[in-house]
């Protein structure tokens, strides 16, 4: 049976500042080695200072995996030489003397599949390398410590995986999860990383490190099975050892790390206090995290009939749900709720255009609001979502600029219909003989309205006009 | 019990090159014989403990640039990057 | 100019216009330029020491507010970095090392007009407790410049003692303030861990080093630790003292005052003049009304084992960091790999230093680390355990602060398991976070002799009350130097 087990490693994106100094944590902003201070880059004489907000994160996401919090976390050293690592040791969380790291064992469901949570950690992120040079003789190692110390969560999950399929189901949830809790965006550059520990029927465990996206997350765990059931198909050993994934190539390559290298020599962190976190602070910490999106889906379903399938994508994007959140009411919820999952979705598929997108909350209320009141028509709607997005205008004001508000104003309408019963004297008798066949004469009014004119209205004036 | 084998791993486990390690090997064993005294203290039943301190006490999470250029005081390649050798 | 004075004396001195900051410093400018070639407490000195003390001058004549300070002229361990002054730790791989920022003590001592007149010498990265393992050469004891000064803050001890300033600071590891305190008769002082922030000191052994004060009296101690001492959000181990004042009702005396004897540092291997210097300092305290009896701390046997093996290990981790790439040395990087850069790199170090680098490879490696460093760290539970039991029933614990002798420079250099029996009484304070001060009580064929005495946790003050009234008991004979 194929065993997967993941170790992911999430930065805590949305904090302001770094893990044990005051530099900023979205380090993409700034130019090479300009978000660093002594801290940071470990000058002699500096110490880490603990970011408050980073533990109470990293304890949101223990909570919303169901992990055990400790009443106390403590940090360990891992010591080795890499040229990332400012002071060549990491500031990371371990077990060693009872459960001091952020979050204890948990679980989360796939599906019908429960994934056990081993443990959370919050640690450190190194700094960045770039290699230059033309041949690797002349390779050149450049080092960018913008991102070193930026917070980063560990989680790592048991060997319950049995597909990559699973490892991806698991992945999607797990994003939306921590982009739900606010802590974690997880589409920015770098912010997901993952190694996996991967392992066929009959064969050793393979660690498969460095693995830069969640995308290849599941790329490298299917390279890595079909890499060894072909062995094991040959007859040839799976030997345990640590494979790195050339994100180039997409294929795993054994790095031959010496044995030497693995010696950490874990040990407490004297520069850090072990942190109380009474019962209290949870508790707070609890009701201040946002609704988990299960809940919400459950909420959306059972409180205003939302389809299942739609209150699903729903709540499980952050950007939509939020968007849901605060334009809908009692009244409204479900045109809300279809206006962005049959409109905008289309219109704002790309990260880009998310964030170049001018739409707020108070645009879907007023288009559903006024969809409802039937001063727009839904096609004049979808039109005026377009214009929202790439203008931000006040929906009036688009109603105005392109025309679309619904004709209501009797008077202007019944000299239309006037003119569609003159036009039209076989279709009038015929709707006269035949009420059924009066839809023919709505169209050709909507047709002289361009799909404006008030449907109700057209139909009740049609009527009178017939007789 | 510490040879000049294991003296040679450690100093490679800890980066310094040693021209000659048997010069080492007397006094880092002495050293590391006398902790042999540890083994007759009776502690194994003891609780390793450490300061504590509340959640409360620790850094409000705040954007603070360091208030000038280090990359300028550091050893640096083109003004910008920390240069590192080669990795094998 | 009398250059002998302690710090109290000098503040109030400048102050009432008597003298005049600049003519100190420049007086104890050339005391050094004049001692210093046979004593080598100094590795650089303030070259705008005089121009720093006019300043202040000014401000005294012109009725402006004055630092606390006055301008006195301290020396700070090469191991505290002060902005834009080189601090090279006494090591090579430092050398060139300028700190692009102030330790929280300097910043504190800036604040209250301080002036830094140099910095001074230690065994490199303070390993060591006799000053001898400097790269930059040894320091020398003023009592008698063949024997060594202590260490490793003898850099520190010297120049207080020498008079080539009126008060230093120093940290302490593992006795590294209160040694050559002893070895060369000045006020040593390690306040509980915490009390001050060591932010800006180079780590050795971060769990358990604390910065303390070197100076000619307790008095001067309690004055420096007003200063420096208190919260710092850039120490989270730091602890809230409530900005005690340490120097109000010094003179509170110690009667009724229960003072354990600690049995443990007063046994085997203790030198005859030193035993009979702390039975005396024993007496002088009952005869002030103290009450004292013996105590024992069983752990202490085993203190020196678990300090070597808890210090050796984070000092491992603590200069991993000196790989030569961001700061150090010249050393070019073209043409070597990574590995083999640094490692050739790190060749700088002294041979002390890598010494305890190789027991800090090996004492917590997945091998070893259950037969030595999670032993030694339960040793200094259960110490700490002990203490604080004993604490229970005393108010104080007295001890020698070295069980012997001062001896002489390269006489114990390559023996470091004798050198370890040095450490005995000094380490239990470290491990156990205790504040302890040595006092100059004695000097025996012309060496000195330190009396230790050690309180509970954030019982500073209490600990500073009864270093006074013994320091009261004793007038002491000048250095011959």
């Amino acid at each position: 049976m194929t065993k997967i087990g993941l170790e992911i490693h999430c930065q805590l994106t949305n904090l302001e500042s770094k893990l044990f100094c005051s530099c900023k944590a979205n380090y993409r902003e700034f130019g090479i080695n300009e978000n660093i201070c002594p801290i940071c880059v470990g000058l002699p004489g500096s110490l880490p200072r603990l970011n408050q907000e980073a533990v109470k994160k990293a304890t949101m996401i223990a909570i919303a995996l169901n992990c055990s919090t400790p009443e106390k976390i403590a940090f360990f050293r891992k010591n080795y030489f890499y040229p990332d690592l400012p002071k060549n040791f990491q500031i990371t969380q371990l077990n060693i003397y009872g459960d001091t790291s952020i979050g204890g064992a948990g679980s989360i469901m796939v599906g019908d599949k429960k994934i056990n949570i081993t443990r959370i950690q919050l640690e450190e992120d190194p700094g960045r390398l770039i290699y230059e040079g033309s041949s690797s003789k002349n390779l050149i190692t450049l080092a960018d410590y913008n991102r070193a110390g930026t917070p980063l969560v560990e989680i790592v999950t048991e060997p319950d995986f049995e597909s990559p399929k699973q490892v991806r189901d698991f992945l999607n949830i797990l994003s939306d999860l921590l982009e739900n809790l606010g802590v974690s965006d997880p589409g920015l550059e770098g912010a997901m990383r993952a190694d996996a520990n991967v392992s066929i029927e009959g064969g050793k465990k393979v660690e498969i490190k460095n693995i830069g996206s969640f995308h290849d997350l599941e790329k490298a765990t299917h390279f890595e099975i079909t890499r060894q059931e072909s062995l094991h198909s040959r007859d040839i050993e799976i030997i345990q050892e640590t494979r790195h994934w050339d994100d180039q190539r997409k294929i795993t390559i054994s790095s031959r790390s010496k044995e030497e290298d693995l010696d950490y020599r874990y040990f407490l962190e004297g520069d850090i206090p072990w942190v109380t976190i009474d019962s209290e602070i949870k508790e707070k910490l609890k009701s201040e995290m946002p609704e988990s999106i299960s809940s919400k889906k459950e909420r959306y379903v059972s409180k205003y009939n939302i389809p299942g399938q739609v209150a699903d994508v729903l709540s499980s994007d952050k950007f939509y749900s939020d968007l849901f959140e605060e334009s809908h009411t009692e009244s409204n919820a479900k045109e809300v709720a279809n206006i962005i999952t049959t409109d905008l979705m289309g219109l704002v598929d790309t990260r880009e255009k998310r964030e170049e997108s001018k739409i707020t909350a108070t645009h879907l209320k007023d288009l559903a609001d006024s969809i409802q009141s039937g001063k727009i028509s839904r096609n004049s709607a979808k039109n005026a979502l377009h214009e929202i997005v790439k203008t931000g205008k006040g929906l009036s004001q688009i109603i105005l600029e392109l025309d679309l508000g619904n004709v209501s104003d009797e008077s202007e309408l019944l000299g239309i219909i006037q003119k569609v019963i003159s036009e039209e004297p076989q279709a009038v008798e015929q709707a006269k003989s035949n009420p059924q066949t009066i839809n023919y004469l709505v169209g050709k009014v909507m047709q002289k309205t361009k799909g404006k004119a008030d449907p109700t209205l057209t139909l009740d004036l049609l009527k009178k006009q017939l007789g | 019990m510490v040879t000049e084998e294991e003296i040679k791993h450690v100093a490679k486990l800890m980066r310094i090159e040693i021209d000659d390690y048997a010069e080492y090997v007397n006094k880092v064993h002495a050293m590391i014989d006398y902790f042999d005294v540890l083994d007759s203290a009776g502690v194994e039943s003891e609780e390793i403990t450490m300061q504590e301190i509340p959640i409360s006490n620790l850094r409000e999470d705040k954007y603070i640039p360091f208030n000038e250029k280090l990359i300028e005081k550091l050893k640096n390649y083109k003004g910008t990057y920390v240069r590192a050798p080669k990795m094998s | 100019m009398n250059l002998k004075i302690p710090a109290l004396e000098f503040v109030q001195e400048v102050k009432n216009g008597n003298i005049s900051a600049e003519d100190f410093v420049a007086k104890t400018l050339e005391r050094i330029q004049s001692v210093d070639d046979k004593l080598h407490a100094f590795l650089s000195v303030n070259e705008k020491a005089i121009d720093q003390a006019r300043v202040i001058d000014k401000k005294v004549k012109s009725g402006d507010k004055v630092g606390a300070c006055f301008g006195m002229p301290i020396s700070i361990k090469d191991n505290i970095c002060i902005k834009d002054s080189k601090t090279t730790c006494a090591s090579k791989m430092l050398e060139n090392f300028v700190a692009p920022y102030d330790a929280t003590v300097i910043t504190k001592l800036k604040e209250e007009d301080a002036i830094f007149v140099g910095k001074v010498n230690l065994d490199e990265f303070a390993m060591g407790l006799t000053t001898e393992f400097s790269a930059f050469g040894p320091s020398k004891n003023p009592w008698n410049t063949e024997y060594v000064p202590g260490g490793s803050s003898g850099g520190s001890a010297v120049s207080v003692s020498a008079f080539e300033c009126v008060a230093s600071l120093g940290s302490d590891t593992g006795g590294s303030v209160r040694n050559p305190a002893s070895f060369c008769s000045t006020v040593g002082y390690k306040p509980t861990y915490g009390l001050i922030s060591r932010y800006g000191l180079i780590s050795y052994a971060n769990s358990i080093e604390q910065i303390g004060p070197l100076t000619r009296t307790v008095k001067d101690a309690a004055f420096i630790l007003n200063i420096i001492s208190g919260l710092d959000p850039n120490d989270n181990t730091t602890v809230d003292n409530k900005n005690e004042d340490y120097l109000s009702e010094i003179d509170s005396g110690i009667e009724g005052k229960k003072i354990g004897i600690i049995k443990e540092m007063i046994g085997d291997g203790i030198d005859p003049a030193v035993l009979s210097a702390t039975k005396d300092a024993i007496s002088k305290l009952e005869s002030l009304g103290a009450i004292c009896e013996e105590v024992s701390l069983d752990m202490v046997k085993y203190s020196v084992a678990a300090y070597y093996t808890i210090t050796a290990t984070e000092a491992g981790s603590n200069l991993a960091r000196y790989d030569n790439l961001r700061y150090g040395y010249d050393f070019p990087v073209e043409g070597y790999e990574f590995n083999s850069y640094i490692s050739k790199a790190r060749e700088n170090f002294g041979p002390e230093v890598i010494r305890r680098m190789i027991i800090g490879g090996f004492v917590p490696s997945a091998g070893h680390a259950g037969k030595y460093f999670l032993k030694a760290m339960k040793v200094k539970s259960k110490l700490t355990r002990e203490i604080n039991e004993a604490f229970k029933k005393f108010d104080l614990l007295i001890a020698p602060t070295v069980p012997i002798m001062p001896f002489k420079i390269g006489e114990k250099i390559d023996d470091p398991v004798s050198l370890f029996l040095v450490d005995i009484n000094t380490v239990t304070a470290n491990l156990t976070g205790k504040p302890a001060i040595s006092v100059p009580f004695a000097i025996s064929n012309g060496l000195p002799i330190g009396i230790q005495l050690l309180a509970d946790s954030m019982q500073d003050k209490l600990l500073l009350q009864a270093a006074y009234a013994l320091e009261q008991t004793v007038t002491l004979p000048e250095v011959p130097i």
